[in-house]
Formats: C-alpha cells, sequence, structure tokens
C-alpha cells in the first residue's frame, strides 16, 4: 500500500485552532505525523517588552480565551514575586474563586467541542449552556465575559459584589446537578466510550519526557498537581483531591478533566466559606511600585491546561527587560507524533481533542 | 473529600452497553426545556440583562473631567487621544477621545480616573459602517443613564498601612503619590505651569542670579495634584520625579 502525507488543518474541524497535523496515513493506519504551529503567532512576547507592568495584563488576557483568568493571574504572580509582595488572604481567596470558574468553564468549552470531535451535539449545547451560568459570574465579577482582567500586581480589581456569594453558590449547586445529566451523555453511551477506550495511550515514563503537565499527564497516572505540590493563594488550606487516572489513553484524560470540574466545585464552594469568615473590609489591592528591582524570577500554576509559567527578567525600569512564557499546549502538542502512531485516521480528532489544544498561548 | 467522578465510572461493559440511559435523560430534558419556556431570547428586540458594572464601551461625564490624561497614559492599545473641545462655559478645554475601533474594553481609564469622570457602560452594540464614525468624541462618549456602578472606584491600601494593621484606609495613587522637584536642575522655563490641567502649580520669584535676573521656581499645591505626571514628561531637564507612597 502506498503511503501518502494528508495535512489536516489548519481550517480541518478537528484543529481547534489554527494549527496543522501532517499525517503519513498508510491506508487507514497512522504512520508518522508532524504537527506544525505558528500560523497565530502574533510576537506577544516582544510587545510586552515595551510596555508598562499593569499594561499587560489585559494582553495576558487575551493569550488564551478560555484560560484568561489563570493567564493574567500567572503573569500578576511574577511581577508579585519580583516586587518580594505578599497579598491579603481575601485576595488570595477570591482569586482562587476566579481561577476555579475559569477552569469549570474551560473545561466545559473543552467538554462542547469533544462533543462535535465525536459527532455528539447534544453534550456541545449543553456544555455551553452550563458554561454559560459561570460567563455570567465572570461578568458579576469583574464586569466582562471572557477577558477578565481581574487580577491587578498585588491583588485583585474589585472586591466581589454583595450578589456574588449567593449567586455563586447557586450556580454551582446547579452544575454540580447538570454535570451529571453531560455524563450520562457521554459514559453511558457505547459509541463514545468505545472510540475514546484504548486510543492515544501515553506511558508515565513517556509523559515525564515529553514533559506534559496537566490534566494530560494525570491522565497517564502521574499524580502531580502545582495547585497542592508548590500550593500558592492558600490553596493548601482547602481540602480537595487530585484527579488522577491510571489508564492513559483519551478516555482517562477525559476522565480526569470531568473530575477536575466536580472538585473545582469544592474548591470554590470551600473558598466561599473562607471568604465568608473574613472581615469584609479586609483589603484587596496594596499599592505597588511603578519600577521593578532588577533581577529573574518565575512563577507557576495550574491552568485549566497545565502547568503555565512565566520568567521575567527585569532591569529595574517600568517595563520588563524580558518576558517568557511557558505554555502547556506548546509541549503537549509535541508529543502528538507518538498519541497518533499507529492509530486509525478517524481516532485523531479523538485523541487530539483530548489534549484540549489553545493556539493564543501555544504560538503566543 | 472523595473522588466523586472516578469512583463511579466506568462501569462494567455490560453497563456501558446500556444505550438507554442517554435516551432517557434526552426524553426528560426535552419534557424540561418545553415545560420552562423560553430558553433563548429574541435577540434584537429583547435584550439579555447586564449588570451595572458591564465592561462595554467606556463613557464620559463631561462635567467632571479634569482633562488630566491619565486614561489616554493607562490606555493599553493608545486608543484614547485628548482634544480640544468647547466646554460648557464657552472657553477651549481637553478632553478624551476614544476610538472605538482599538479599545479592548479593558477598563483601564474608568479604573485610574482621578475623579471617576471615566465610566465603563453597559453598551456593547458598537457596530458602524465606516471607521470614523467609531472615533467616539467626547460629546459622544457620553452615557446619560450612568449610575454608582459604573464608576470603578480604585482602592489601594498602602504595603506600610497593612504592617501596622490599618486597613480601612483605601487610597489611589492620585492621592499620595506627589511631584518633586530637583531644585539644581530646574531651569525656570514654567513649562510645567502650562501643562498643568489642575492649575496647581504657581512660579514663584526665589531671588536673583548673578546677573540680576529673578530666579523662577514652580511652587506645587500639593492638596490639589492628582498625580497625571504631565509636568514630569515636559520637563525639559528632568528636574521633575515623582515620588512614591509606599
Amino acid at each position: 500500500m502506498a503511503e501518502m502525507w494528508l495535512t489536516m488543518g489548519p481550517q480541518h474541524p478537528f484543529s481547534h485552532g489554527l494549527w496543522t497535523l501532517k499525517v503519513l496515513a498508510d491506508g487507514e493506519i497512522v504512520k508518522d505525523a508532524v504537527p506544525v504551529i505558528g500560523y497565530l503567532h502574533r510576537g506577544w512576547e516582544k510587545e510586552c517588552e515595551n510596555r508598562p507592568y499593569p499594561l499587560i495584563i489585559p494582553m495576558a488576557d487575551r493569550l488564551c480565551y478560555s484560560a484568561s483568568m489563570t493567564w493574567s493571574h500567572v503573569y500578576c504572580k511574577v511581577v508579585e514575586e519580583a516586587l518580594e509582595i505578599e497579598l491579603t488572604d481575601r485576595t488570595k481567596y477570591l482569586r482562587v474563586v476566579a481561577d476555579e470558574i475559569c477552569r469549570i468553564q474551560s473545561h466545559l468549552m473543552w467538554l462542547a467541542a469533544m462533543g462535535t470531535d465525536l459527532g455528539n451535539l447534544t453534550v456541545f449545547l449543553w456544555a455551553l449552556r452550563e458554561r454559560e451560568f459561570f460567563l455570567d459570574l465572570n461578568v458579576k465579577l469583574c464586569g466582562q465575559r471572557l477577558t477578565t482582567n481581574y487580577p491587578r500586581i498585588g491583588g485583585v480589581r474589585n472586591d466581589m459584589p454583595y450578589y456574588f456569594e449567593r449567586d455563586c453558590l447557586r450556580v454551582v449547586k446547579r452544575f454540580e446537578k447538570a454535570i451529571w445529566n453531560i455524563i450520562a451523555m457521554m459514559d453511558e453511551s457505547a459509541i463514545v466510550v468505545s472510540r475514546l477506550k484504548g486510543v492515544g495511550v501515553i506511558s508515565r515514563k513517556d509523559a515525564a519526557n515529553y514533559g506534559l503537565t496537566g490534566p494530560t499527564m494525570r491522565g497517564c497516572g502521574v499524580d502531580f498537581d502545582v495547585r497542592r505540590d508548590d500550593p500558592y493563594c492558600n490553596y493548601d488550606q482547602l481540602d480537595w483531591e487530585v484527579a488522577v487516572c491510571k489508564e492513559g489513553d483519551a478516555y482517562g484524560r477525559y476522565r480526569v478533566r470531568i473530575e477536575e470540574m466536580l472538585q473545582s466545585c469544592e474548591i470554590i464552594k470551600q473558598a466561599m466559606e473562607k471568604l465568608d469568615k473574613l472581615p469584609k473590609t479586609d483589603p484587596t489591592r496594596v499599592k505597588v511600585p511603578k519600577n521593578v528591582p532588577a533581577g529573574t524570577h518565575f512563577a507557576r500554576l495550574e491552568d485549566p491546561r497545565g502547568e503555565s509559567l512565566m520568567y521575567l527578567i527585569s532591569d529595574g525600569s517600568d517595563r520588563p527587560y524580558r518576558l517568557k512564557v511557558r505554555s502547556p499546549i506548546f509541549v503537549n502538542v509535541s508529543a502528538s507524533k507518538h498519541l497518533v502512531d499507529g492509530v486509525r485516521i478517524a481516532d485523531i480528532p479523538a485523541i487530539m481533542g483530548t489534549i484540549d489544544m489553545c493556539l493564543g498561548e501555544t504560538d503566543r | 473529600m472523595t473522588i466523586k467522578y472516578l469512583d463511579k465510572f466506568p462501569r462494567s461493559n455490560a453497563r456501558t452497553l446500556w444505550v438507554l440511559k442517554p435516551m432517557w435523560v434526552t426524553l426528560k430534558n426535552m419534557f424540561k426545556t418545553t415545560l420552562h419556556r423560553p430558553v433563548t431570547i429574541m435577540y434584537p428586540y429583547e435584550k439579555e440583562w447586564v449588570p451595572d458594572n458591564y465592561r462595554g464601551r467606556p463613557g464620559l461625564i463631561f462635567e467632571k473631567c479634569l482633562g488630566c490624561g491619565i486614561c489616554k497614559r493607562m490606555c493599553p492599545t493608545t486608543c484614547i487621544s485628548m482634544i480640544e473641545v468647547d466646554g460648557d462655559d464657552g472657553k477651549k478645554v481637553d478632553r478624551p477621545q476614544v476610538n472605538l475601533g482599538r479599545c479592548m474594553m479593558c477598563g483601564y481609564c474608568a479604573e485610574y480616573c482621578p475623579v471617576n469622570a471615566m465610566i465603563v457602560t453597559p453598551d456593547y452594540e458598537l457596530a458602524a459602517y465606516t471607521r470614523e464614525e467609531l472615533i467616539y468624541g467626547p460629546r459622544k462618549l457620553a452615557w446619560p443613564k450612568h449610575t454608582e456602578m459604573m464608576q470603578v472606584h480604585l482602592k489601594e491600601h498602602l504595603l506600610s498601612d497593612l504592617k501596622n494593621g490599618v486597613t480601612d484606609k483605601p487610597t489611589a495613587f492620585y492621592s499620595i503619590d506627589r511631584p518633586e522637584l530637583n531644585d539644581a536642575k530646574c531651569i525656570g522655563c514654567s513649562r510645567c505651569v502650562k501643562v498643568c490641567p489642575t492649575g496647581v502649580i504657581e512660579m514663584y520669584t526665589k531671588g536673583e542670579n548673578a546677573a540680576g535676573k529673578p530666579i523662577k521656581r514652580p511652587k506645587f499645591d500639593l492638596a490639589k495634584c492628582v498625580c497625571c505626571q504631565n509636568c514630569v514628561d515636559e520637563c525639559p531637564k528632568d528636574a521633575l520625579v515623582i515620588k512614591e507612597v509606599l
């Protein structure tokens, strides 16, 4: 049988965003694959060198539209580390709530896209319907649905409005019921499960060698979460479990993400309780100097897609000398050759769907 | 805390092949959505409710504005420019003009405005036929039904205050940061007086130099200053710096 190079993307419906997967197909079987990225490169890191520190926060939102809260959080975190500022408790819990809302809505966006990849349009509609409630929470908290622009260097933009706690707990309570409907559509449907099970297998060792992070890594049995093992923002004072699955296939990654959503609900509820006990007048933002002292710093945190990291070199002025972004998907997509090796072409959307591609942060 | 979902799934293959469960869930949802109608809205005629703090396009309360240009300085996309317009009393005043084709709706102009003249408005329907229509002048930026919620208040706490246990004194950079004069560098050109939007700078005669000419120095009325940094930028000899209070 003659081998043939197929170009999937950049306009192929399986590639969520602009990227290409070149596939060497022998009939139906995939022999080789080369991911091609860079269609969305917009010089993000270079542009940061030309503007003062506070003005980079709205840009950090635009690294990934569904993880805007965590990206601006990691940027603020690295500058806070350079300035050696300790945040107040209220700020930390507000950031936890905002991050977990972001995680749930990002995973729901992934679930919706996953549904369309597998031809399950009901899941697409239902997951997006649930996501709307979390986007409404974003509007109430900080005024915008996606480009939240909420964390600030040394705090958050505003304290939560008086009705936010009530609405947040209502949405979480509703979601914890509604997610089981979506699970019923996915897990109890023989078609979906048989398409996900046993494809795109990656072992613990390979995951370590490729440097995978996030649900992709936890899906193959590595028990590591930055929130628990390198705690920031008082995550260590909350009681929750890291979702780990041993299989390492596409179904395992799917299960880790579903469990993470439920754990995030738990974190939101506990953080709200802690916020309730703190006095309402607690400061949410501290005043920071314009200039950052010279030095190199990095900060990392758990993004919905993996471990996001920013590396800052400051030269003592009010602009960064260099700001390097370590995007989780940029690393995870490098494993795509290993993941799709030997599977059939029809399985590629199911496998790459569980990676949860986001090209804004990959190409920067 | 327990693992909520991972313990329950996957079930045995016999359960997984039970295809009637998704059908039953879909049917239940069909009845639910039929009873609790409508789920969608008729968009151009009805509109989604948005809270007052929704960050749509920026708005301007014309009579409150000082024309200090902090919004212009803080704008990440530089879509704000200060233009000269007729004020309410007939005099020429500087007011911000926003190019909404570039605006990224970050709300920084409203957040950093010292007098809360810039506000966020819940106006999100901004389509226009030409690009010129998207350039909103100071009068067009007005939002007549503005409420208290649309003003974004900057509440920063000083680190030195927090160390001493004072948590109820919110402040902002425009209340405490002030320009400081380096007397040796100043040449008394009085350019800072011309650019000051609040008119807090006055020149006074300090003495006479060797040639018998008067030595002029600026004097700041620090109570009214809003820390707009226009004088710092304008100074030809870098004699002025902002002194930050932390």
